[in-house]
């Protein structure tokens, strides 16, 4: 019974191959709100089942996790397509997830590291929405040159990717060093898997960053978002940083 | 391991035709200005700049919001571009019902962007279906045509790797550029680097083979099959081998190869030049060619397609060729989504279904693509064209138009677009001609009582029109313009250097040496030069920077606050910490050969003193004048004994053998290298009938043949900056990219001497004996002028310094004042002196990336007298050379002008030209990221191309052009046929004017006609004086 329960844990705290209904739900849906919502509530239904379960889970669950990570950080290198790296890169910080969980912290703290990426995440969604919207899909390397052309969401989307991958001072970051900090002693092999995704999900940024922002511009100046827009969003960014530390902090 | 000679001449010659096109790099010690499409000069202009925007993948004109730009300051001859439309439409006699001319100007004028959408996959029967608004289906190609068209777009000129990365996004161009940018670095370094690549002698393919990785080495050994890889292997083999191995014909390898030089422009330029510089002394120690370069890149690019193409994919042509005919579908899909720019909302599903693979999958998604992109392509084209007719107000006769009309008109569009470029240039350059001819004054100047206080020889450059115009308004001046080498082309040896510095225009070679020399004797080095030497070496060391930034780091910290904060007074205390160049004389008179045998002598003496006291560590009070006699004798195989040697205890039979002996080998104490040096002492100086001469000319062609005042200053110009490793672009392009002060004090030594004034007064040109010539350097960054050699100056005309400084000084403040408001923000009101002050802290501070504009907004070169422009403010804009055609009946001194000083003006012309218009491919981008690299170059970041043209800072401002991109508009103030000939006999100006690279006029002052050569003829217009031309009354009647 409680295999079957973990099981269906593993797919909303995505394990390859259960990652691939995340990830077939994620491709069929354009929405941006959906996809906020699939972002935010498809992990927490995770985490609230893994709460009504009580136990930690077995710890190759654990294995599990750290090598999905690994598997859909490494696929995300490739993807040139935002909306699937989105998804590609949820999976895998989803996937480590069980960590927490497996060290007994589903209480506060697992929710915590949680949000710490589904909240960049999102904003990431909202993004990509915007730029679907303006030119039918994200795509790195056909829609280079963002800088020059739309230098305000340009710099959202850099701010985002950079909190989506754990940099310091995002919450992410604190989450990943918490994380690191507590299966050191425990699990150093895992710990140095866990760093090892983390390094990927950098390396990943850094490609998706590179095929959008630079480049040569493409004359579409008009199409930059507003300045309400920027200011709401970096307010937000800057409010979830400051959180972040405040908040997530408290795991170093 | 060698090919054939014969095969071997064969790719060395196809390798010197492939680099033509390559412009010429010279190392940025002596930046030289040069026109980036030199190897295309003997084509028409325009025709010479589409090959070389498609060649170095770069713009030949500005982009059409620039000239509109212009248009709207009033830069551009409206009546010039109606007319240029006007031509346009004569050459292709469309025939519309619509008004071509206005479509055309309204294209030109009002909108910003083409209006010509590029029709790749729909054609102008589904424009016109869109503009009728009815259906419309794509015309889908058969897989054979779209094979044919992919293998055009992807094989067609251009290196094998660039269609494998468009096909699979590889990145093995960039790649295979960064790995051959580092080998260059290694291999070309003048001293940067602190630990030098191996084996450099050897040559740079050599070389570099030595230190490349296993992967080379194995796709090295594969291609020469069984034979060993220990032999030298010579690079010709190589390239004939990678290029068989790739499948290239033969036939095409010329044009290959020039592709693969063009990729990194700026090393091909630069090895070019050096494996011609048969003098330059890394060139002899450190050879290396175009033929090295291009087995280096060869191998690398082959190696880097085998490593990405495994077993999976094909690299080779054939093989490339057959996959394309085998999947034309999936070819052309991966080819939209790697390069293309594939409509993005598809763009997914493109990447997905190639993926997988399935072949039905890819057809059904080409057709879906295909069909997409055609109505995308056709709508587009559409909305343009219907935007252009609403702002001519000629909707309904576009929609009136036929298919076929429809066709014409887009065809007659795309041609315009591709002409247009000229058709602005034209227009402003005739908007400029208007604005030079406008006040130009060919009535001589009323008759003088007394001669001028001082008469002034300055260089050509634009940056003198200002401070010549200044110091003509605050006294009794004349000025002249003359090339800043002041037609002595000199290879210069300056004190405490070991090397030759030539003197002149890149285009002459000079064949005399002048040496400076200090009657002081060799001095002890200043502490603080000394300290800054071991901070250097200090820095240069593997582990010595980490102590040395603990332990002294903070004293860089105060030098970066001075610097920064209070450059003018910081550097002015650091300079007095520094050792101070002595005075000089420079060695102008040739030796005879006594006095050449005497140096020679000298010199062997002070050698085998230096070799006595090091071998036998003896006092040299002990070396006695016979001792040193006979040691040199018996060197040089004149005597066998010694006697006067035996005093010394330290030196016996056997020990004075094995001596002498050391000093023919060691200390090149013998007869062949005492012949040498007297060859060498041949080289230095002038004879006296080479120094009258050169003076003649110089004075004769700047027509200045009597009246000599009693101060004739030679003003060469240079500039200083500091951090700037553009520095030498700041000075005299007529000196090589040096100062010109030495080629001032050379000349003026000269015309000082007696026995030259003399053959002078034979000649016909009298200079009194009072008339004395005072070399002066002219410091284009601060305006200062200083004099020279004033301790020479005859003490009678020490009374009158004053005067003169006072002079020069006063126009120094004033050009500062004219020239500072373009220059720097807030020096609009500016006093005079204040202005002065503000021009050299600007050149002192360190982090200015644009101490001066330079010669950007140069437009001009004039070739008359001064009355010809002397009224006129030319805002630094003009190369103004003195020429008096009146002292020239046989045209000599117009021809001197226009092979040198013309040619010259030419280079500097274009290289602001093309690096206006495109200045990343042509220009050297901004300062900001530059780095030196090797000693000789810049590049952006840490790895690139050699950045060869000018940087943004100084031809861009704010990011829009500074400098007006036009040709060079000569004016050569002479009779008609007088000019026509001269021109004629010069083959260079000739094919210059002939394909529009110079627009020249002549202004005849006989008939007062001024003459314009365009497009292959002459036309000629009454002249106007300046004073006529503002007299209402003659305003009116013109207008009228």
């Amino acid at each position: 019974m409680s295999l079957i329960a973990y099981l269906l844990v593993a797919v909303f705290l995505p394990l390859f191959p259960l990652s691939m209904v995340f990830n077939r739900v994620f491709a069929q849906v354009h929405n941006t709100w959906l996809r906020i919502a699939l972002l935010v509530g498809w992990p927490l239904t995770g985490v609230a089942l893994l709460a009504v379960l009580g136990d930690s889970p077995p710890q190759w669950l654990v294995y599990w996790g750290v090598a999905t990570a690994l598997l859909y950080g490494f696929r995300a290198l490739a993807l040139r397509d935002l909306a699937l790296w989105l998804a590609h890169l949820a999976t895998s910080v989803w996937a480590l997830m069980w960590l927490p969980a497996a060290l007994g912290q589903t209480a506060g703290t697992l929710p915590a590291a949680l949000l710490a990426f589904a909240v960049p995440l999102a904003l990431l969604a909202w993004l990509t929405g915007h730029l679907e919207k303006l030119f039918g899909a994200a795509y790195a390397g056909a829609l280079g040159g963002l800088a020059t052309d739309l230098p305000r969401l340009s710099w959202l989307l850099v701010l985002v990717v950079l909190a989506v991958i754990g940099t310091p001072l995002f919450p992410g970051f604190f989450a990943l060093l918490g994380m690191v900090k507590e299966l050191l002693p425990a699990m150093p092999v895992t710990a140095v898997g866990v760093l090892l995704v983390w390094m990927l999900w950098a390396w990943a940024g850094m490609r998706m960053l590179q095929g959008l922002i630079v480049g040569d511009p493409g004359g579409r100046a008009n199409a930059d978002i507003g300045l309400a827009h920027t200011g709401i969003l970096g307010m937000l960014l800057a409010m979830f940083a400051a959180a972040g530390i405040w908040l997530t902090g408290s795991l170093v | 391991m060698s090919i054939p000679m014969g095969q071997n001449l064969r790719i060395r010659a196809m390798v010197y035709v492939a680099a033509e096109p390559v412009p010429y790099f010279w190392p940025m010690r002596s930046f030289i200005h040069h026109n980036p499409l030199h190897g295309l000069e003997q084509l028409p202009f325009q025709e010479a700049v589409e090959k070389g925007a498609k060649l170095f993948h770069a713009r030949g004109f500005l982009p059409r919001s620039a000239y509109q730009r212009y248009l709207a300051e009033g830069r551009v001859d409206t009546t010039t571009l109606q007319e240029q439309v006007q031509r346009f439409i004569a050459t292709r006699e469309p025939a519309l019902p619509i008004d071509v001319a206005r479509w055309l100007m309204a294209e030109l004028t009002n909108r910003q962007h083409s209006v010509v959408e590029p029709l790749s996959v729909a054609d102008s029967t589904n424009v016109y279906a869109k503009l009728q608004g009815a259906t419309t289906s794509i015309i889908e190609p058969s897989p054979q045509q779209l094979a044919a068209e992919l293998e055009r777009r992807l094989l067609h000129e251009r290196p094998l790797y660039e269609a494998f990365d468009d096909l699979y996004g590889t990145t093995i161009g960039s790649d295979l550029d960064e790995q051959v940018i580092r080998a260059c670095l290694d291999f070309f370094d003048e001293g940067q680097s602190v630990w030098d690549m191996p084996h450099r002698e050897q040559g740079f393919f050599s070389a570099w083979l030595g230190v490349s990785g296993n992967a080379v080495r194995r796709t090295l050994a594969a291609l020469m099959g069984t034979q060993a890889l220990d032999a030298p292997v010579e690079a010709e083999r190589v390239i004939a081998l990678v290029l068989a191995r790739l499948q290239i014909p033969e036939n095409e390898w010329v044009g290959y190869f020039t592709r693969e030089l063009t990729r990194l422009h700026g090393w091909a330029g630069f090895i070019r030049w050096r494996s011609n510089a048969m003098n330059y002394y890394w060139q002899q120690h450190y050879p290396g060619d175009l033929v090295d370069y291009l087995a280096v890149r060869l191998l690398l690019s082959l190696t880097l397609l085998q490593q990405q193409a495994g077993n999976r994919r094909p690299f080779t042509l054939q093989a490339l060729r057959e996959a394309i005919v085998d999947r034309p579908y999936a070819r052309f899909l991966q080819l939209e989504l790697e390069r293309e720019g594939a409509l993005l909302a598809m763009a997914r599903d493109i990447e997905q279904t190639l993926q997988r693979g399935k072949a039905s999958d890819v057809e059904r998604l080409y057709f879906a693509y295909h069909a997409r992109k055609g109505h995308r392509e056709a709508q587009r084209q559409a909305d343009a064209l219907l935007a252009l007719a609403d702002q001519v107000g000629e909707r309904a006769a576009l929609l009136a138009l036929s298919p076929s009309e429809l066709a014409q008109l887009l065809t007659l569009l795309q041609d315009f677009e591709r002409e247009e470029g000229l058709v602005w240039l034209k227009a402003m350059e005739a908007r400029a001609t208007a604005q030079l001819c406008d006040g130009l004054r060919l009535s001589a100047p009323p008759p003088r009582d007394k001669r001028p206080f001082a008469e002034v020889l300055f260089c050509i450059d634009t940056r003198s029109e200002r401070i010549r115009r200044h110091l003509e308004s605050v006294g009794d001046y004349h000025t002249y313009g003359i090339a800043g080498f002041f037609g002595v082309p000199v290879s210069f040896m300056e004190l405490g250097k070991g090397s030759e510095n030539h003197l002149c225009p890149v285009l002459l070679t000079p064949k005399n040496l002048v040496i400076e020399m200090s009657s002081i004797g060799v001095q002890d080095t200043a502490a603080v030069t000394a300290l800054e030497k071991a901070m250097h070496e200090l820095k240069e060391s593997v582990l010595t920077p980490f102590v040395t930034v603990e332990a002294i780091g903070l004293l860089f910290g105060l030098d970066m606050v001075g610097k920064t904060l209070l450059p003018t007074t910081y550097n002015r205390w650091r300079s007095h910490l520094h050792e101070h160049k002595p005075l000089t004389h420079l060695v102008l008179d040739k030796l005879d050969r006594e006095q050449a045998d005497s140096i020679v002598r000298a010199v062997q003496r002070a050698v085998i003193v230096k070799a006595v006291e090091q071998e036998f560590a003896v006092e040299p009070e002990v070396i006695t004048d016979s001792m040193i006699k006979e040691l040199r004798e018996a060197a040089l195989g004149q005597r066998s004994d010694c006697p006067a040697c035996s005093t010394l205890k330290q030196i016996d039979g056997a020990r004075l053998e094995k001596f002498i002996l050391r000093l023919r080998n060691a200390y090149r104490i013998n007869p062949a290298f005492a012949q040498l040096q007297m060859e060498r002492l041949g080289r230095i100086g002038f004879s006296l009938d080479e120094q009258t001469r050169f003076v003649a000319v110089a004075l004769r062609s700047i027509g200045l043949t009597n009246d000599f005042s009693r101060f004739i200053l030679l003003v060469g110009h240079g500039s200083t900056s500091e951090n700037n490793p553009y520095e030498s672009a700041l000075d005299c392009g007529a000196c090589g990219g040096a100062h010109g002060l030495v080629s001032a004090r050379v000349l003026a030594q000269m015309a000082n001497k007696p026995e030259v004034r003399r053959r002078l007064r034979e000649g016909g040109i009298d200079i009194p004996d009072d008339a004395w010539f005072v070399p002066a350097l002219h410091n284009t960054t601060t305006d200062e002028i200083t004099l020279h050699d004033l301790e020479l100056l005859p003490p009678s005309h020490l009374v009158y310094l004053d005067r003169l400084r006072d002079g020069l000084n006063s126009a120094s403040r004033l050009c500062a004042q004219e020239r500072l408001p373009s220059l720097l923000e807030d020096t609009r009101d500016l006093k005079p002196a204040a202005a002065f002050r503000a021009a050299q802290r600007n050149a002192m501070d360190w982090s200015q990336v644009r101490p001066e504009w330079g010669l950007s907004r140069n437009a001009y070169f004039v070739i008359g007298r001064r009355t010809l422009t002397q009224s006129k403010v030319l805002d630094g804009r003009a190369f103004l050379h003195s020429y008096d055609y009146r002292v020239d009946p046989k045209r000599r001194l117009l021809e001197n002008i226009l092979t040198g000083p013309l040619v010259v003006g030419q280079w500097i012309n274009m290289e602001h030209y093309f690096s206006t218009v495109d200045n990343e491919k042509f220009g050297s981008g901004s300062k900001v990221y530059h780095n030196v690299a090797g000693r000789f170059g810049v590049l952006s970041g840490n790895l690139s191309d050699l950045r060869t043209g000018l940087p943004a800072q100084t031809v861009l401002d704010d990011g829009h052009p500074y400098h007006q991109p036009m040709r060079l508009i000569t004016v050569i103030e002479a009779p008609l046929a007088h000019a026509r000939k001269a021109i004629e006999s010069v083959v260079a100006i000739k094919r210059l004017v002939r394909n529009g690279w110079i627009r020249l006029l002549v202004v005849d002052p006989e008939t007062a006609m001024i003459c314009q050569y365009d497009d292959g003829e002459w036309t000629q217009r009454e002249f106007v004086e300046a004073e006529q031309a503002q007299d209402p009354i003659y305003t009116e009647a013109r207008s009228a």
